[in-house]
């Protein structure tokens, strides 16, 4: 997927707006990125991507940076 | 009225697929107030039921992650209402299973005909935080080959289940 389309796909897991999402948005900044929210993102990245991060990588993402270095790392992200 | 909401499992492969039933009698109380002369099931009943079905599905594999509880309800709609007395057949698809959540699609057909549908999450809690004598009767009742669990309904067909890799064990 190309950024915008990976910004988005995130904006939408974590349900805020397009417009909020930057490659440098802090998980502090994003409400919904909660306990709740890592499990939503891991099961977001193996439904979307079929990409399978274990518990701990998850929980050590704290920015939309890190979640686009995951696409990246496995070739989901152009 | 207890909070059992799944019979008697009918189909099971472990981790993957199950199908089950519940019928919530008539003389059950919350009918006197849900509703008043119009007794419905609530959707929060029939979501429960979906839950617990699914959460036996993910049980079943013995996987070491804890117990499964729902976490999230992804989306739900509740298209008929279930009247008392009659038969809820519940079908839960696991989508994605990890060691620390899961993912299932899951409807109910009463009378061939889909009543709702749910896609539900859960996350797993490590099993010693409950009762360390505790079985699931329904469970255990059809990998030993017992169709009828917990109600005293009567005798139930042979149910079926890919454990062991074949029919029930019954």
């Amino acid at each position: 997927v190309s950024l915008n389309e990976a910004l988005a796909w995130i904006a939408g897991l974590f349900e805020e707006p397009v417009e909020n999402m930057k490659p440098g948005t802090a998980r502090d900044a994003i409400p919904a990125w909660d306990s709740l929210g890592v499990l939503t993102l891991m099961v977001g990245l193996d439904e979307r991507f079929d990409i399978t991060v274990t518990g701990d990588e998850v929980a050590s993402m704290k920015s939309v940076d890190d979640i686009l270095a995951v696409l990246r790392r496995h070739g989901k992200l152009g | 009225m207890r909070f059992l909401l799944v019979d008697r499992i009918r189909e099971l492969e472990p981790g993957r697929r199950i199908r089950a039933e519940k019928t919530l009698a008539p003389t059950e109380e919350l009918f006197r107030d849900h509703f008043p002369g119009f007794p419905v099931v609530p959707g929060v009943l029939l979501t429960e039921m979906m839950a617990q079905a699914a959460g036996k599905c993910l049980d079943a594999e013995g996987r070491p992650r804890g117990k499964p509880m729902l976490a999230q309800i992804r989306s739900a709609s509740f298209r008929e209402w279930v009247r008392p007395g009659e038969k809820a057949e519940i079908v839960a698809t696991i989508q994605s299973s990890q060691d620390q959540v899961a993912t299932a699609r899951c409807h109910i057909e009463v009378g061939g005909r889909t009543v709702c549908s749910a896609e539900l999450l859960f996350a797993f809690v490590p099993r010693d935080l409950f009762a360390a004598d505790w079985r699931d009767p329904v469970l255990e009742a059809f990998l030993m080959g017992r169709a009828d669990a917990t109600d005293g309904a009567g005798p139930a067909s042979p149910a079926r289940s890919s454990v062991a890799g074949g029919e029930g064990r019954a």
